[in-house]
């Protein structure tokens, strides 16, 4: 079993340890007539802000707060405990208070996004990998210029040496379009092979109309728009990477913003 | 139709060391002891001894308290004194700042935290008050800047310290064996000295007996007994079988002192790079040969190519496991397999009869060649060996590896490195790609660093701790040398700017003062590495690439 296994397993048997160990004590507490639910309430709440620490420690890199990979492991874990521990704290999927309401929404929401993300992280790499290209998510308008400037000096070499328009013509009808900006985005985030299809159907097209040199020109083209579908997928995956975020942390800040009110309630009113 | 345009062939000495020799200077030169004793006669007509000496050599004044070369430096020269007074530091060795190198303080957890709030909103931020505490005499040139010493009579008075006069010869092992200068050497009164580039270097001491001699003697004398020491096979013999080994060994140099400037242009076409043959497969070996520096290939042949089966650095040997067999079988073996030098390879040829007198009687099991080992690995095993070899990544000693598999793009760790290197990131997660693994664009800390050949103040050195190839900011004087001879594009120049945010402009010229900079592994923050600590996902390590686990589709 390889160490990060083993530490796996180690995590489980803590949790799941520590979570019987609750269960017994609300028993006990809840047969005893005390606040059952009292311990596991602030040990949620002391787990999210827990949780939250992760996102600070990513801004003190600076200083040696331990490796991220083991924090992330830990956020990992956490989370999934805290959902564990929110049903144990409500003794319910859906608790009948409106804001109770509300904040379960929130924690399943946020915790839906933490397990899309964690999905996409161990997907998503893999995909980008396969693609056999590799370009950083900030230059990808860049790249893609620079395929767009190569199709058209492609394009005006051929109409140049050969004396012919008909590439040309067909490049601006729809060849250029593809060049504009990242296409079929949504569809190579699931995996289709839409634009491959897409350049491979617009280079059937065309072809008959061509003579054989003219047909160089447009393999050449048709090889252009290749590596322009690789890179949209490194857009689209990449862009799926980054932006899952958007929800997650700021719903999470909403969730502990919810849960500081809900505490603050509950020693008002309840207790 | 096809046209053609006309240039002359570009010839070796189109660019000579100066422009500045003249037959005067040659003359003076060749009256010195070290040259009058060779005889012209054996040098080839189209390397004549006078014109090394015009295009390979030049005259290097330097003022009383200019240090010449540094202990622990790299260089690609060798120094004959032609007049006044030179001196050797023997001990204790200089303190550092004297030198020029940086003094690292490593920084406390709050202050390291601190820099949370220290790091200026505008990236390349220096105090420009301790750049005047630098003693630099000249100007941003690689031949007219030098650090100096301020109290020469001080530095005597505290220091054991060897007088070296006119005719003397020093820095010629350094430079011959790409091995770090051993002492610091100033200039005690004003001196003149002949400076003499390596490729001069190497074909005076190739033609010229007497030069020879002179050189691999002080070989012998000084290192070769340490480093055959430090094997193996040699390790355990008597001084007496050690001395007569040192006289019978030859010493032979293979490829190009400076293989990074090919190599740079090749890469850039996408050509690979020559490899001289140094040993071929199916010839009879006639001694072992040892890396004394740079790197070998072995391999052996496939189809219309080269497998690789390992490759060797310092220390390690070729050879042999078939001069053993031939020993122990009474009948002479073949070479199993090739040896190529991988851009430049300094070696050792030790040969067989004295193998067969002192080292083979001692070894208890039979050295295993490397073609024995490869038997059970298939190409798709070895295939990010050939890569890395091929790339010439084995110089590294901490590459940054990125497990691409594994890496979310997320960029945590280039902001880890802007965070504690004042707002600018040391590196670029961009890099060659093989498989899933990639090499990002960060200084590797070579075995090999060829980025430090050549830097006229020594600003790039190895730190005294570790060994990580460092630059001293307040010496470096921004003229690209080792920015231009990395092979793998890892160092940059960058502009830099006051503590108000100002980019700095030099007075004379007006234009912008850059300075080079590089990943430290950084060495002055708490923890190691600021990238490896901050990868989420354990995507990101640095990586030597003699650990066989990288190569052998482990995870490393």
């Amino acid at each position: 079993m390889s160490e990060v296994r083993a530490g796996h397993l180690i995590a489980w048997v803590a949790l799941g340890a520590l979570f019987a160990i609750l269960l017994v004590h609300m028993r006990m507490a809840e047969a005893n007539l005390g606040h059952a639910s009292l311990l596991s309430g602030y040990l949620l709440y002391a787990l999210l802000v827990a949780l939250a620490c992760f996102n600070v420690r990513k801004r003190l890199a600076m200083v040696p707060l331990g490796r991220a990979s083991i924090w992330t492991a830990a956020h990992v874990f956490g989370g999934m405990f805290g959902i564990a521990l929110y049903w144990l704290h409500t003794r319910s999927l859906w608790p009948s208070g409106l804001y109770e309401q509300g904040l379960a929404a929130i924690v399943y929401v946020v915790t839906a996004t933490g397990v899309l993300g964690y999905v996409i992280q161990r997907v998503v790499p893999r995909r980008l990998t396969q693609t056999g290209v590799e370009v950083i998510y900030e230059r990808i308008p860049d790249e893609i210029a620079r395929l767009r400037e190569e199709a058209e000096r492609v394009v005006v070499e051929c109409t140049r040496e050969l004396q012919s328009d008909t590439l040309a013509r067909y490049y601006f009808e729809t060849f250029a379009w593809y060049f504009e900006r990242p296409r079929f985005v949504a569809s190579h985030l699931f995996g289709s092979q839409h634009g491959l299809h897409w350049v491979r159907q617009q280079r059937l097209t065309v072809s008959r109309y061509l003579e054989p040199r003219e047909l160089e020109y447009l393999d050449a083209l048709t090889e252009l728009g290749y590596t322009k579908t690789r890179v949209d997928v490194h857009y689209s995956l990449q862009s799926a990477m980054k932006k899952w975020l958007l929800l997650h942390v700021p719903l999470s800040a909403a969730l502990l913003g919810m849960a500081t009110w809900h505490l603050l309630l509950v020693h008002v009113y309840a207790l | 139709m096809a046209t053609v345009a006309m240039m002359a062939r570009p010839q070796r000495w189109d660019a000579p060391f100066s422009p500045d020799m003249t037959d005067a200077d040659i003359e003076d030169v060749l009256r010195q002891p070290a040259f009058s004793e060779i005889d012209a006669e054996k040098f080839p007509e189209h390397t004549p001894l006078t014109e090394i000496l015009r295009n390979d050599t030049r005259i290097m004044p330097y003022q009383s308290g200019d240090i010449i070369v540094r202990s622990g430096d790299y260089g690609n020269s060798a120094f004959l004194v032609l007049d006044g007074k030179v001196r050797v530091v023997i001990a204790p060795e200089l303190p550092r700042d004297l030198l020029g190198r940086q003094s690292v303080h490593k920084k406390g957890f709050l202050e390291a935290l601190g820099q949370l709030w220290t790091n200026r909103r505008v990236p390349e931020v220096r105090d420009v008050r301790r750049y005047d505490r630098t003693a630099l005499r000249g100007g941003r040139d690689q031949a007219s800047s030098v650090v100096f010493l301020q109290d020469v009579p001080a530095v005597l008075d505290r220091r054991e310290t060897a007088l070296l006069k006119g005719g003397e010869l020093f820095g010629e092992l350094a430079a011959l064996g790409r091995v770090p200068r051993t002492a610091t050497v100033f200039a005690e009164t004003d001196a003149r000295l002949l400076e003499i580039r390596w490729q001069g270097l190497r074909d005076i001491r190739r033609y010229g007996e007497s030069f020879r001699r002179r050189v691999d003697e002080r070989y012998r004398e000084n290192a070769l007994k340490v480093a055959l020491r430090e094997t193996p096979e040699f390790g355990e013999l008597d001084e007496a079988a050690l001395q007569e080994i040192s006289v019978n060994v030859l010493f032979e140099t293979h490829g190009t002192f400076d293989w990074h400037i090919s190599y740079q242009k090749l890469r850039g076409a996408g050509q690979e790079a020559h490899e001289p043959v140094i040993a071929r497969q199916g010839d009879y070996p006639d001694g072992v040969l040892m890396v004394r520096a740079g790197f070998a290939r072995v391999s052996v042949k496939l189809g219309n190519g080269e497998r690789t089966l390992t490759y060797l650095g310092v220390g390690d040997s070729f050879a042999m496991s078939e001069l053993y067999d031939s020993w122990a079988q009474g009948a002479v073996q073949p070479l199993r397999a090739s040896l190529t030098a991988i851009g430049y390879v300094d070696l050792i040829r030790v040969p067989a009869p004295v193998l067969e007198k002192y080292v083979f009687p001692t070894i208890a099991l039979r050295p295993r060649a490397p073609v024995e080992a490869a038997a059970t690995r298939t190409l798709a095993d070895d295939a990010l060996l050939e890569w890395a070899v091929s790339e010439r990544f084995i110089n590294g000693t901490q590459a940054m590896l990125i497990d691409l598999d594994r890496c979310v793009r997320c960029d945590d760790c280039v902001r880890a490195c802007s965070a504690t290197h004042g707002g600018n990131p040391r590196f670029v997660r961009h890099g060659r790609t093989f498989d899933h693994w990639m090499i990002a664009n960060a200084c590797m800390h070579c075995a090999d660093p060829v980025c430090m050949i050549g830097c006229p103040t020594g600003a790039i050195h190895r730190s005294e701790q570790g060994g990580m190839v460092v630059i001293n900011d307040d010496t470096c004087i921004g003229c690209g040398t080792c920015a231009n001879s990395c092979p793998y594009n890892n160092i940059r120049l960058v502009e830099i700017r006051d503590e108000t945010g100002n980019i700095l402009l030099d007075r004379d010229t007006q234009r912008p003062i850059n300075k080079a900079t590089k990943c430290d592994l950084c060495i002055s923050n708490p923890g190691g590495p600021a990238c490896v600590r901050a990868c989420p996902h354990d995507a990101l390590r640095r990586v030597a690439f003699h650990d066989d686990a990288v190569f052998r589709g482990s995870e490393p």
